[in-house]
């Protein structure tokens, strides 16, 4: 045979005479996507991903025609591209229909929900294996703080379980503080970082937020300072997160393992003061402000500026950081107004200072209320009074300090934007309640001294760019409570900042490439579906008695046991495609921006099957490349699955009802391992 | 000398009744000279059933759309020899030009002869073409068949017009032990059944044609791969390969020369797609009609992966004609790009429907309206549906275009197998882009991604304009899948499948723009769109219309005007059927 | 398809003489599976699994081959098999409302047999009388120029005369 050259998107490619294009392009190492080819069959043609544009068929003349790289034969002198907008649209296209009629579950609901977008269902099966170490792994792939967040996040996760639609969702937040606490006991985890890189990053901002973005940049190579105006490094989950419900240790922990990996700290450093943001501008390559939300927002009613009303962050913060004693409230009167987890936080907080009373203004009811479940009842337990369908009207000082608080009776109204009934005051009703301290604790903002250079939205937040997190100012990136939307959960800042993490390191390395979400096939799954499944009830978190906990600020939660977390991972269903990483598909589907959902239309509904011995068919993910036919027919010589039928509802079909002919397949899995997609699966 | 009359008994001619008419004709010759036969389709599908009337093998009079009950006195007149009695059954002048107008040499013997008959055949000219070629002395080598074909100019006449030379040239320089020359008769162009009518009415015509291309190319064994649906074709066409070999034109040493081929015929089963060669070799093979991929062509390797040749009907049925008369009496006609002529299935909306066969280069005008004869009912024409699903919809402002395979590309539309459905302006063409991607849609194969969702993916966005339920940018969507489908599919059927979506949007995008936008279907034919009113002027308030609606939308009381709630009616159009005064009204 | 397919028990002697013309010469799959039709009406499940065997294929592959096509059926068809031509020709000429009116009259799907087994439904690509659109096959005769008026009356016949009988 002889040698010929062909160029394949710049690249010279050596060959042999009458191989394919495709062929070619892999024996010089370039991944030209295919979807129906393998080596072991014959050439198909089918999933049209392989199309290329000759754009000089070796004598200076372009070819008219796209060819499929699979079966045109690489001729000499050919120039060959597959990344020509011509091409793009033609595999874009092909992509789009294929997503329009596949039904994967790509990411379980748990991880689609999660805003740092944590692999839940990886690192659970981790936990039910035994494997702690390697559910830490997974985890800190998004998030390097799991011991932390796993105790104080409100698990949005847990909302979308599927586990529900049995009985109850997996507690997936207490497993993973379980396992994180096991890591950090011995031989924890610790992620590798690149070689230097000799780039520079500042990162204003100690919180959850800033900590991520450095520990991703860190493991990029770059070198990373991270500046902070408090004394210790932890934002919010230090100084907005009671201990009780995050021991500071366990913090001080996780921390300790983002400075190991060369993370340079600095504390009590506030911009404006000890330095300005211009000056780290010229000394970093890139700065990245994470500053977070720290001023309470006012409730605009009367009396506020009395002494005695504080801001709930305010009150928290002075408590966590010990730089005030913490205020004696016994024999004293307490109000917290909002209903939110500062509030939550606050009022639980005040319990425990001593207060005689601890009172929390929320102008809707129990159902609307925004804290979590479990944080309403606790504080209750805890002697919490809760005053529904009331708002702060005036706050009423003696002597300029706060004496009573006047309350305007509500009642709900028609559902708002966000859904949630308003309350509307009715009018004329008043209560009055005598308090000696009100916490103001329905929102925050951002205290933005020395930022004056940055851009802000109407809300008064750094207005950052949603793909880039770029600021008005070059190479000045934000991110967090800090930003646009304003205070979000803490898991939802380290998911931008691990976002933002990526494009600052994208942008170092010379080409700024903007985030992009990743398209992600999905499954709507009913109770029906799973009425099969045994019901098994899901864990309750061991927790001190309400009598002894409210006395001090020592960890509410006891911890699962290795029992109860094991048994509790078990319950997870597995919903996410166990092809999802190796999956071409989605790789493919990832590598250029497609929108399937403009060609919705009819999909082929079909059932998952087992009926061929060892291996699990899920229609649904079928993209009809037909491989599992050929190489069951061309390579294994059995010829024991077919298509059926034509058109749109072409299927393919392992041997109907038959036990004698299902009793025909041998097992050899060739199909399996050729699907390019999770539709078939080796049972364990 | 006595009087033989001839039934036509195509397949629409024994729809139309030729059946019966040859059955009442038999029974009223009984014990007369009278002889009765059986011919095939003329070609005047409006006219049937058509009866010929021959002295001397001498047409003396057509008569046309005969009942049953007519037979009496055509068997009386015959018997007679006196003909005027049946004057008034007899073809008019202006009918009778549908067929002087034409060209006829794919058609020659179409509605001439017996199909059922050798010597008929034989009579009419049948075989002489082989005799030349086979000729012990002065007989035509293979590559002088080639040569002659290539100086003739004809072009694959199923729809891609590739020249015929060109194919038979590949085959027969290909290498391999067995060839195999294949007739594709699964003509599944919906609108188009010019080779149903030649094997229907003149088989032997094909079969000599198949011989001529099997010897030029060196095959021993030739196919027919003709459609289920085409019972009849199918019978006639064993019956004239059992007297073909019977008479020693087919089989071993055909007419004592060296020359041997068997033939086959094989039914398809009911799939489109098996019209491309590709995936109709599949199908020969008893497989599933899957395309495969291209190259290899059939050429180099087709039926068991040998050298294989696949050409339609009727560039068959041209071939004998060639040889006869030499090629350049066939290149003589025609344009410098099409040569020959062509045959077209003339129907919809059309006054007289049928075969045509012209020379190219006439313009679609001369077919429609010439020789046509226009629209029927006094309407207007809109516009003429060419190449099938693969073709495309050419509108009035281009009814000049000649009748070449480049002029009638350049439309958008293709010349295709022929069919010519004419639409008038009670046709919507959303609605007609909607049955062309019903039917590919249906038909798709199923093997690759493009034409297997993407077919219906623009079925679905075409239905929901249909039904009033368009999206601002869906015209724009459909033209950005069009064309990916166009690049991306496997084979003809899929790269084609978008011709009817794109040329209706070319030349009708503001009645895709009134659907979309206004929720109107301007030829009031989409029924989703329709809106039933009752004009108060004209309505009496016998309500009939209330009792026919299946649905009580129509309210009233008696002598009273009517109204119908928009809401509850199902756009049956019973009630406007069912009114006596007109008061009903569709916009 | 269901179970009860397989285990169906069609009488599979019928088809020796087909198998033995057809079975060993190559490419003859859609030949037999259009004479098992003919024999059987439809192409019964135990029919297509024994026609695998004597085949020397896979069910999987004449069931492959088999659902590909439109000729083939998998279920018993009425007494009368009513193919409505749905040709371009036919549905500019109006195929859509006779399509209306058989289903309305027989109460019956496309692709469907009413209940008593007498008339079978199927719309079906073009039959090639375009001149005479719209146009249906019942069985082997063909019936031009529809109307639903025309169409109520050729059903109501075969109707009476099976009443007849």
């Amino acid at each position: 045979m002889s040698q010929i050259q062909i160029t394949i998107n710049g690249k010279l490619c050596h060959c042999e005479e009458g191989i394919s294009i495709l062929q070619a392009a892999m024996q010089n190492g370039i991944e030209i996507p295919n979807l129906c080819n393998d080596e072991s069959v014959k050439v198909y043609g089918a999933c049209g991903l392989c199309a290329v544009e000759v754009l000089d068929d070796g004598s200076g003349r372009p070819m008219p025609k796209l060819l499929r790289a699979c079966s045109a034969k690489a001729m000499n002198g050919y120039v060959v591209r597959y990344d020509t907008e011509r091409v793009n649209q033609s595999r874009k296209i092909a992509l789009e229909l294929l997503m329009s009629d596949h039904t994967g579950d790509c990411m379980a609901p748990c991880r689609l929900n999660c805003p740092a977008g944590t692999d839940c269902q990886g690192y659970v099966k981790k936990i039910a294996e035994g494997d702690y170490h390697g559910a830490v792994r997974l985890m800190k792939e998004k998030l390097p703080l799991p011991a932390s967040i796993g105790r104080v996040c409100p698990h949005p996760c847990e909302q979308n379980c599927r586990r529900a639609l049995v009985e109850q969702p997996l507690s997936i937040a207490f497993l993973k503080a379980f396992a994180a606490d096991r890591d950090l006991e011995s031989e924890t985890y610790r992620a590798e970082c690149l070689p230097d890189t000799g780039k520079r990053v500042a990162i204003i901002g100690g919180g959850p937020a800033g900590l991520t973005a450095a520990y991703f940049l860190r493991q990029k190579g770059h070198a990373v300072t991270i500046f902070d105006a408090s004394a210790k490094m932890g934002g919010m989950l230090r100084y907005g997160i009671p201990a009780y419900r995050l021991p500071k240790t366990v913090l001080d922990r996780e921390i300790e393992e983002i400075e190991a990996m060369g993370v340079s700290m600095q504390n009590r450093v506030r911009i404006g003061e000890q330095i300005t943001l211009e000056q780290l501008r010229a000394d970093y390559d890139a700065v990245i402000v994470a500053v977070g939300a720290w001023q309470s927002m006012a409730m605009r009613c009367e009396g506020e500026s009395l002494s005695g009303v504080v801001g709930g962050i305010q009150f928290l913060h002075d408590i966590s950081s010990g730089e005030k004693a913490a205020p004696d409230l016994q024999g004293k009167v307490v109000a917290v107004c909002g209903g939110g987890n500062t509030a939550m936080d606050a009022c639980r907080t005040a319990v425990r200072c001593g207060a005689d009373k601890v009172y929390v203004i929320y102008r809707r009811t129990r159902e609307e209320m925004p804290a979590d479940a479990v944080e309403i009842e606790e504080a209750a337990e805890e002697g919490v009074i809760y005053r529904y369908l009331t708002n702060p009207a005036e706050i009423i000082g003696e002597n300029g300090a706060v004496r009573r608080i006047k309350l305007q009776v509500m009642e709900l109204g028609e559902p708002d934007a966000s859904g949630r009934r308003s309350p509307v005051p009715v009018e004329g009703k008043f209560e009055l309640l005598d308090v000696d301290l009100v916490i103001m604790a329905i929102g925050q903002k951002p205290a933005l001294a020395g930022f004056e250079a940055l851009e802000q939205t109407r809300k008064g937040t750094i207005a950052a760019d949603e793909a880039t997190f770029l600021t008005n100012l070059p190479d000045v990136y934000a991110i967090g409570d800090a930003t646009n939307r304003g205070a979000d959960i803490a898991i939802a800042a380290i998911g931008e900042a691990n976002r933002c993490a990526a494009v600052v390191d994208s942008a170092l390395c010379g080409a700024l490439k903007p985030y992009r979400a990743p398209f992600l096939s999905k499954r709507e799954v009913t109770a029906e579906m799973l009425a099969d499944r045994e019901k098994i009830a899901r864990c309750t978190m061991p927790t001190r008695p309400a009598e002894v906990r409210r006395r001090d600020f020592d960890e509410v939660n006891l911890g699962l046991t290795e029992a109860m977390a094991q048994a509790e991972a078990k319950r997870c269903l597995e919903c996410g495609c166990h092809d999802y990483n190796e999956c071409k598909l989605i790789r493919y589907a990832n590598m250029q921006p497609i929108d399937p959902y403009r060609l919705a239309g009819q999909k082929n509904i079909h059932e998952k099957e087992r009926k061929l011995g060892s291996i699990e068919r899920d229609p649904g993910k079928c993209i009809l490349c037909g491989l599992c036919v050929r190489v069951c027919e061309e390579d294994a010589k059995q010829g024991i699955l077919g298509l059926v039928g034509r058109g749109f509802t072409t299927a393919i079909k392992p041997e109907f009802q038959d036990d004698a002919v299902i009793a025909g397949c041998k097992d050899c899995a060739k199909c399996v391992k050729v699907c390019p997609t999770g539709a078939l699966k080796l049972l364990g | 000398m006595s009087i033989r009359i001839a039934v036509g008994q195509g397949s629409c001619g024994i729809a139309a009744g030729a059946g019966k008419v040859y059955d009442a004709l038999f029974a009223a010759l009984q014990g007369s000279e009278v002889s009765l036969g059986v011919v095939g389709c003329i070609g005047m599908c409006w006219l049937e059933p058509i009866v010929d009337l021959y002295r001397d093998h001498t047409l003396q009079m057509r008569l046309v759309q005969v009942k049953p009950e007519d037979a009496e006195r055509i068997a009386k007149a015959c018997c007679h020899g006196d003909l005027s009695a049946l004057n008034d059954l007899a073809i008019s002048e202006e009918d009778a030009a549908f067929l002087t107008k034409q060209t006829r040499i794919a058609l020659r013997n179409c509605g001439l002869i017996d199909p059922n008959s050798l010597e008929s055949a034989v009579e009419a000219g049948g075989y002489s073409a082989l005799r030349k070629v086979l000729a012990k002395q002065d007989g035509m080598t293979p590559e002088e068949v080639i040569a002659c074909i290539k100086e003739s100019g004809l072009a694959g006449r199923g729809g891609a017009g590739f020249p015929t030379w060109f194919k038979w040239n590949a085959a027969r320089q290909s290498a391999g032990e067995e060839k195999y020359l294949i007739c594709n008769a699964d003509e599944g162009d919906p609108g188009a059944f010019m080779d149903r009518a030649v094997i229907e009415s003149d088989p032997h015509t094909l079969i000599e044609g198949m011989l001529i291309a099997a010897y030029a190319i060196g095959a021993k064994e030739a196919l027919v791969y003709v459609r289920a649906e085409y019972p009849l074709a199918i019978k006639r066409l064993h019956a004239a390969l059992a007297q073909a070999k019977e008479a020693g034109y087919v089989g071993r040493h055909i007419l004592g020369s060296d020359f041997s081929c068997e033939f086959r015929v094989k039914a398809g089963a009911g799939a489109f797609v098996c019209g491309e060669e590709t995936a109709l070799i599949e199908s020969l093979e008893g497989n599933r009609g899957m395309p495969r991929l291209k190259p290899p062509f059939p050429a180099a390797a087709g039926y068991w992966h040998q050298p294989s040749n696949i050409n339609n009907v009727e560039t068959f049925a041209n071939v004998s004609w060639i040889i006869d008369h030499g090629g350049a009496a066939f290149a003589a006609m025609g344009t410098p790009d099409s040569k020959g002529t062509k045959v077209f299935a003339l129907t919809g909306k059309i006054r007289r429907g049928g075969l045509v066969e012209i020379p190219m280069g006439k313009t679609l005008r001369d077919v429609i309206f010439d020789i046509g004869g226009g629209i029927r009912d006094g309407k207007d024409f809109k516009a003429v549906q060419m190449g099938g699903p693969s073709g495309g919809c050419i509108p009035a402002s281009l009814l000049d275009t000649i009748i070449d395979y480049k002029a009638l590309g350049a439309t958008g539309a293709i010349m295709g197998s022929g069919g010519m459905v004419v639409m008038d302006e009670t046709t919507c063409m959303v609605s007609m882009a909607k049955f062309f991607l019903d039917f590919t849609a249906e038909e798709s194969c199923g093997k690759c991604v493009h034409c297997r969702i993407g077919t219906k993916r623009m079925q679905e966005i075409l239905t929901r304009i249909t039904e009033g339920k368009g999206r601002k940018g869906d015209v724009e969507l459909l033209e950005e899948l069009c064309n990916a489908i166009k690049d991306g599919a496997l084979c003809g059927l899929g790269q084609t499948a978008p011709n009817p979506v794109l040329t209706t949007i070319r030349y009708f995008r503001d009645e895709f723009t009134a659907h979309i936008e206004e929720q109107r279907c301007p030829a009031g034919s989409c029924t989703a769109l329709r809106r039933y009113t009752i004009d108060p002027a004209n309505c009496k308030g016998c309500t009939l219309c209330a009792k026919k609606c299946p649905v009580n939308a129509i309210s009233g009381s008696v002598k009273a005007p009517h109204r119908i709630d928009l809401d509850v009616c199902i756009r049956c159009g019973q009630c406007m059927a069912a009114c006596k005064f007109h008061a009903i009204q569709v916009g | 398809m269901n179970c009860e397919c397989v285990k169906q028990k069609s009488d599979l002697s019928l088809l020796c003489p087909v198998l033995e013309e057809y079975a060993a010469v190559p490419g003859s799959l859609i030949t037999i599976l259009q004479q098992a039709q003919e024999i059987y009406g439809y192409l019964p499940m135990d029919v297509i699994y024994h026609i695998a065997a004597e085949t020397g294929s896979t069910p999987a592959k004449v069931l492959g081959v088999a659902t590909f096509y439109t000729q083939f059926r998998f279920q018993p068809v009425g007494k009368y098999l009513i193919m409505l031509c749905n040709g371009t020709a036919c549905h500019v000429n109006g195929s859509e409302r006779i399509a209306q009116t058989i289903q309305e009259y027989l109460q019956v799907e496309n692709g469907a047999t009413t209940a008593d087994g007498l008339f079978s439904f199927s719309i079906v690509a073009c039959l090639g009388c375009c001149s005479l659109s719209p146009v249906m096959m019942i069985n082997e005769e063909t019936y031009g120029n529809l109307t639903p008026d025309s169409v109520k009356m050729i059903l109501q016949e075969i109707q009476k005369k099976e009443a007849a009988q």
